[in-house]
């Protein structure tokens, strides 16, 4: 027993002393944040306590509109895919039809794909069809990103429903598509929400992708404009930066700590059945 | 119920994610085939056979990139992996606190890699670096962050910050697995934690460490954000992974056939990787059954 206590002692001492390394670049970065003007790097606790960069940053320059790109391309690509993954998941989970498995193995493979080598040839094809620097292209192209994952994980939620439930609608008289609205979706949809938000939290913190497809000021997202930022503010306007950097923190974090769960599970399912 | 078949609707259902799939993964991947035998001239695009890999193959500065891509990788997996199953370990014995170790252990995963390679970048300024100044008299002052071998190392330690809890996550998943009772009954019989380790830990979780290895190993071979927000590939080329060698030679030098064959490169090095993935993947399961 006592050789379990010192144990536990030691693994909490360790892994607090961890937390400390993970959690230092965040804590950071919002000190840095509440510095006055040109004082970020004279002390790491703030001699006066300002909220002034983050009054700046939202009264002037480009980064209210590229927060408000940054939330259409997020939310947009994000509601795409979840109704095509709600529809697909619903159908492999509820039907036997002839394909099945070449179509799930389909949507595994395509899971080991990259997004990174892509982007080339997205960018060409987007030069071409004149869809650069359009909302349209990105709401696609994040919307198709986050398919196969939450095809995966909506496929389970979908199992859990116990078929006797559809079964009784069925026999009431109703259609595949009001038991399918009326009995499934009630019980699947705090899933499918969390599903929706997780990958808009992908969506939002995409860098590389908008990197490439927008080049135009007024279209950016925000993690591109921190990018920019970074380059023009950096050595001279550090406060102002990490307050950009930690607005874009701060929709990823409540979310997460709202839906630990489901975040995990993404990221298990990813690599598990990938 | 059973084996309910809705004639044409389960179809019509997988299409749209179908559709997007191939628009958006399947097609730019065969596509970026094409674009790599062909070179743009004058604003019209021509073939040129594998002219775009024989440039690349007799370039010095692929095998730079291909040689900082091999020792990134290297150091990336191997400390993420190492780090992430001691802390597994440490979080599988049941500690109360184990919840709250999560929660912080995956924040730097769900942060956007610009944002962290942003912070990162601040701690090794060179005058005013938080670390940069902390270690400053072991390496002689020098700034890290303008020599080669020390941004190298920045990245890694940064990438390796950001990637340890997925790893950890995977290890921890294949610790739990492990019936208690293998464990206890090992302890009875007086093995001390080392033993247990070794002859009972490691050998069951060898599986399960192959395959986070090889996914880790996916995520650094693709992995640039962290790498352009904290040295955009410098200084010089020091810190050029295959990923960046392609960002610039598209974007900034507008080489695209030339950058489509480096992406072409990647995507059978990312390919091969899937292969031996997939079978690392299946001996896991076939063992866990």
């Amino acid at each position: 027993m006592k050789r379990k206590t010192i144990r536990s002692l030691l693994y909490n001492t360790l892994l607090m002393i961890f937390c400390l390394i993970i959690l230092f670049p965040v804590v950071y970065s919002i000190l840095v944040s509440l510095h006055e003007p040109k004082t970020a790097f004279l002390s790491i606790i703030p001699q006066r306590w300002t909220l002034e960069n983050y009054a700046r940053l939202f009264s002037h320059g480009q980064f209210p509109r590229y927060i408000l790109n940054s939330l259409i391309n997020g939310l947009g690509g994000a509601v795409v895919t979840t109704l095509a993954a709600t529809l697909a998941a619903y159908s492999l989970a509820r039907f036997q039809f002839k394909g099945k498995a070449a179509i799930e193995a389909f949507i595994l493979g395509m899971m080991l794909l990259p997004g990174l080598t892509n982007l080339i040839p997205i960018f060409k094809l987007a030069s071409d069809l004149k869809l650069l620097n359009t909302y349209t292209l990105m709401i696609l192209v994040f919307g198709a990103y986050g398919v196969p994952l939450s095809i995966w994980i909506m496929k389970g939620f979908f199992e859990s429903v116990p078929k006797v439930l559809e079964e009784a609608a069925a026999i009431d008289g109703a259609n595949p598509v009001q038991t399918f609205l009326q009995v499934v979706l009630p019980i699947t949809i705090p899933g499918l929400i969390a599903t929706l938000l997780v990958n808009f939290v992908y969506n939002w913190n995409n860098f590389i992708t908008p990197l490439i497809l927008i080049n135009k000021t007024s279209m950016k997202m925000a993690t591109v404009g921190l990018f920019d930022f970074q380059h023009v503010l950096e050595g001279n306007q550090d406060e102002l930066l990490a307050a950009a950097c930690v607005v874009i923190m701060i929709p990823a974090i409540i979310l997460f700590l709202r839906l630990r769960d489901y975040f995990l599970r993404g990221m298990t399912e990813g690599a598990v059945k990938g | 119920m059973k084996n309910r078949s809705g004639g044409i609707y389960p179809y019509l259902l997988v299409l749209p994610a179908l559709l997007l799939i191939l628009a958006v993964t399947l097609y730019p991947s065969i596509y970026s085939i094409y674009l790599s035998l062909t070179r743009i001239r004058g604003g019209v695009s021509e073939f040129v056979g594998l002219d775009n890999f024989n440039r690349i193959l007799s370039s010095p500065s692929f095998y730079e990139s291909l040689q900082v891509t091999l020792i990134f990788t290297f150091f990336y997996v191997l400390l993420t992996v190492t780090v992430a199953y001691g802390i597994a370990l440490m979080l599988n014995s049941g500690l109360k606190l184990t919840g709250v170790y999560m929660t912080i252990i995956f924040l730097p995963w769900i942060l956007s890699e610009i944002t962290t390679g942003v912070v990162w970048r601040w701690m090794f300024y060179p005058k005013e670096g938080i670390i940069q100044n902390l270690i400053a008299p072991l390496f002689n002052n020098v700034a890290l962050i303008t020599r080669p071998a020390g941004a190298l190392t920045i990245v890694i330690a940064a990438t390796v910050w950001r990637s340890i809890s997925f790893a950890m996550l995977l290890l921890l998943a294949g610790l739990q697995t492990i019936p208690h009772e293998i464990n206890e009954a090992a302890e009875i019989d007086g093995a001390d934690g080392l033993s247990l380790f070794r002859y009972i830990t490691w050998p069951l979780m060898l599986p399960t460490t192959v395959v986070t290895a090889v996914f880790i190993l996916i995520q650094g071979i693709n992995g640039v954000g962290m790498i352009l927000s904290i040295t955009e590939g410098g200084p010089g080329r020091a810190t050029e992974v295959l990923g960046i060698m392609m960002y610039r030679q598209a974007m900034q030098y507008f080489n695209f056939g030339f950058a489509a064959a480096i992406s072409v490169i990647l995507l059978i090095i990312n390919l091969i990787l899937a292969a031996f993935y997939l079978r690392a993947l299946r001996r896991e399961s076939v063992l866990a059954a």
